[in-house]
């Protein structure tokens, strides 16, 4: 295995060695004009060159078999990935069987499956090209997905990339709840320790798919960062049946603590913050904003609320219709026209967000920063409910092209749309946590170093 | 929805074409008709209210200048009324009127008495400088119009004139509010440069103009904001005809269906859009949502430029209504199949938003760019002041 992945980088200065001395193309001539000229490392490396376009002919031989039948394609190279476990990369090398296009994607994807190169090129050809870096969800099928994946994140991969699960938490919850039926199942191979073999040969492959259904937001890649330090942590020797029980209840500590019991304290702290007789602004639905409203009026609070939502979302009409239900005074707005005189009526703007970076900016769905300026122009307050599991201490992002989305549905120049936007920690007069200390209501830059001090000394 | 709208509502064109066979009074209200239901809306408000005038001038029975000038006032209140969120038809009238006074200084000179001599000479006072210029061309007529002092005999004759030179006056102002789209289309290879980023916000016809005559000169990139997420099952792209002739220029044109634009300013150079008005405080009105690109503009510090010929300059304040926004139909947004709830929420749908002045860099006129602090002698130039309360009799 060796030999043949170090083969194309040493097999290439030796071809061109044969070149300068005969320019013709082919390999076989140029060896018998020069042959003794040749010093016998030269030699030894010609010999791995022959060896090297040998191999990538059996390639190209079955390559070409597997395309009349391409779906036993992905089966065939699923048992060839069996044969060289962890040597997933190996399709991922020139072979002159593939055009170029085929390499970059597959390059793009670490090369694990030969999913359909032709559609995907479709997907991403329209995008105009200054968006072009920006990464897109997409549906596999699941037949193409790589045979590790276990079928409970095989449904939750899928309901990511049609949106089914769409907010942050959601998507962490699912994710977790996924891995922990994967953790269930698993069973260490002999010779292998959980700790050894779990992340790179069982969690790998999950993540990556998930990462290829649709970008990872960056709860998830907290959450999973901490997962993997965890099994890390275990000692070579650990019982499995103890490792896996551990981090079960692992899992379960953290849906319990950095979700439920998060969402709880923010409503709790964000309802805190209404007064009698405001007017809140929102933008969309988010969930924790959807608790802080509901939660506020049924401990007698009475209050207005100013909705202003995304005609593309619609998130906004269902927010309206369920705090209607509980008796909350809703004027509805369908989309930001007339933003300015609304957001200066507005006692409170609220805000809920994907993520928040390390320079303090806030990760929310498109529209939010705009809603977010005009209230800060206003004087209007502007406070983003956020749970900690959501603040990525490691990225900074300054504009909205650095960290996004393009929507699936919209992803051409004659209709193209963004997911999500960057607000600027300057339009942001606080954020909520579930941090008790700070007043609940601090500026995110201080929150980013209360998280770094702490280091989740509970979880991690 | 779309196809019964073509044939069965009627257009400005077709009203245009009627005015011939019809009634002052059945052209009047046809236009009110049209107006209320904003089937006749935008530019398009301007020359409507052009043709009706000149057609009040043609038709109406009038015997002296002052009964002209109520007539037109009555009329164009009637159309102002109709449609209050078009402040381009208040201009009309006024510039029309404006009109009337100077060729009744031309034609007619005024000497019969010295109470009414003074009176008007009160009102010339209050003129500004422009005027008292204009003033001083009639000086010749004093000459003729001297040995007749004014009577019966005089009067048919003068009438006819007045009508005939009215009716070229308005001529002109409808050959200007039909050539100011070209002539601001003029100025775009100054505004627009090669590699520009370029966002308009629901263009216009004004805009598109522009953009469409940058395009033969330059090479840039525009993004289209602001498209209504729900019309694009029901007909063909929005703006297909503009994008094509872009694209055919060799210009990119990428459509943003996207609410927010902040994700979007960074990449962008500047900013055009299509005034409804502009107020004698500089501010906009614009369409729905144009505010906001004007906001995020100005917090990344994009220049902002506002197109508006100058019949669409309004000598007014902008109301608390304009400030507030204009609402319209709701039921777009949010349909009765929602069930009960739908009672219980107020619903707003605001279909025009006010841009204030600090947001505004550059007003592109059709007499070149300005900026606001020329506005007022803009206004100076077109409107007399006698004229300017012209908004207030509406109430």
């Amino acid at each position: 295995m060796a030999t043949e992945s170090n083969g194309a980088p040493l097999g290439a200065p030796a071809l061109q060695d044969g070149t300068k001395s005969a320019p013709a193309p082919s390999n076989t001539p140029a060896v018998a004009t020069s042959q003794e000229k040749l010093t016998p490392a030269q030699l030894k490396a010609k010999a791995k060159a022959e060896k090297a376009a040998r191999r990538a002919q059996v390639k190209e031989a079955r390559a070409a078999a597997a395309s009349a039948l391409p779906t036993a394609q992905a089966g065939g190279t699923g048992a060839d990935a069996k044969g060289n476990k962890g040597k997933g990369k190996q399709d991922g090398q020139p072979g002159p069987g593939k055009g170029g296009q085929v390499q970059a994607h597959q390059s793009s994807v670490s090369g694990r499956r030969p999913s359909m190169p032709a559609v995907e090129k479709d997907a991403r050809s329209g995008i105009p090209e200054c968006f072009s870096h920006v990464p897109m969800a997409k549906r596999i099928q699941t037949s193409q997905a790589h045979k590790d994946v276990h079928p409970a994140v095989l449904a939750v991969g899928q309901q990511m990339a049609t949106f089914g699960l769409k907010d942050s938490i959601s998507r962490l919850q699912a994710t977790m709840l996924a891995f922990r039926k994967v953790i269930e199942s698993y069973e260490t191979p002999k010779g292998n320790s959980l700790s050894r073999h779990f992340v790179p040969h069982v969690l790998n492959p999950q993540i990556e798919y998930l990462t290829e259904c649709r970008p990872m937001c960056f709860a998830m890649g907290n959450a999973i960062r901490l997962l993997k330090a965890k099994v890390n942590k275990f000692d070579i020797n650990t019982p499995e049946d103890e490792a896996k029980e551990e981090l079960l209840e692992w899992i379960d500590y953290l849906l319990h603590e950095r979700i439920a019991l998060a969402e709880f304290v923010i409503a709790r702290n964000a309802a805190q913050s209404i007064n009698e007789g405001d007017t809140i602004l929102t933008y969309g639905w988010h969930r924790l904003v959807e608790k802080t409203l509901i939660r506020a009026k049924k401990s007698g609070k009475t209050f207005g609320v100013t909705i202003i939502d995304d005609p593309y979302e619609r998130g906004g009409q269902e927010l309206a219709k369920r705090l209607r239900q509980v008796g909350i005074e809703v004027l509805y707005s369908p989309n930001l026209g007339g933003l300015r005189p609304k957001v200066a009526a507005a006692s409170n703007v609220f805000l809920g967000g994907e993520a928040i970076f390390a320079n303090g900016s806030l990760n929310a769905p498109s529209g939010t920063a705009d809603v977010a300026m005009a209230a800060m122009n206003a004087g209007t307050k502007v406070i983003v409910l956020c749970e900690t599991i959501n603040f990525d201490r490691e990225r900074v992002s300054v504009d909205a092209l650095t960290y996004n989305e393009i929507d699936p549905e919209r992803n051409t120049a004659d209709n193209f749309r963004l997911l999500f936007d960057n607000t600027h920690d300057k339009y942001i007069t606080g954020v909520i946590t579930e941090f008790e200390s700070g007043g609940g209501n601090s500026p995110a830059q201080a929150i980013l170093a209360l998280l770094r001090k702490q280091e989740d000394p509970l979880i991690a | 929805m779309a196809p019964s709208q073509a044939t069965h509502t009627p257009s400005l064109e077709k009203l245009v074409k009627s005015l011939k066979g019809q009634s002052l009074e059945a052209s009047i209200e046809a236009l009110i008709f049209l107006l209320k239901r904003r089937q006749v809306k935008g530019d398009e408000c301007a020359q409507a209210t052009a043709h009706i005038l000149r057609q009040v001038v043609a038709k109406a029975r009038w015997q002296d200048v002052d009964q002209l000038l109520s007539q037109i006032q009555s009329a164009g209140s009637r159309l102002a009324r109709a449609a209050p969120h078009e402040p381009v038809i208040g201009n009309i009238v006024r510039r029309v009127l404006g009109l009337i006074r100077d060729e009744r200084q031309a034609t007619i000179p005024i000497r019969p008495s010295p109470a009414v001599l003074t009176s008007t000479a009160g009102l010339q006072v209050s003129k500004s400088m422009f005027n008292l210029l204009s003033v001083a061309e009639p000086d010749g007529s004093p000459m003729t119009g001297g040995s007749t002092p004014l009577s019966q005999a005089t009067q048919p004759t003068s009438v006819h004139t007045l009508r005939s030179e009215v009716m070229d006056g308005i001529e002109e102002i409808m050959d200007e509010i039909g050539q100011a789209d070209d002539q601001i289309a003029s100025f775009a290879d100054i505004q627009i440069h090669p590699g520009d980023f370029v966002l308009a916000y629901q263009p216009s016809k004004t805009v598109e103009r522009f953009l469409i005559k940058a395009a033969s000169r330059r090479r840039f990139t525009l993004f289209i904001a602001g498209l209504e997420p729900f019309t694009n099952g029901t007909s063909d792209a929005p703006y297909a005809t503009l994008r094509k002739k872009l694209s055919a220029a060799g210009v990119n044109t990428i459509s943003l269906s996207s609410n927010g634009l902040m994700a979007y300013i960074p990449r962008v150079n500047k900013v055009i859009l299509g005034a409804k008005a502009v107020y004698q405080n500089g501010g906009l009105l614009v369409d729905s949502g144009c505010c906001i690109a004007a906001q995020v503009a100005h917090e990344y510090l994009k220049p902002v430029i506002a197109l508006s010929p100058v019949y669409k300059f309004c000598p007014e304040d902008p109301s608390y209504d304009v400030s507030r926004g204009w609402l319209g139909n709701p039921s777009t947004y949010v349909s009765y199949g929602n069930g009960p709830e739908v009672d219980a929420i107020v619903v707003e749908n605001t279909v025009t938003d006010y841009i204030p002045p600090e947001l505004v860099d550059v007003y592109l006129t059709n007499l070149g760019p300005q900026t606001r602090h020329h506005i007022a002698s803009i206004l100076a130039d077109h409107y007399k002041t006698e004229d300017l309360a012209f908004s207030m009799q509406l109430d």
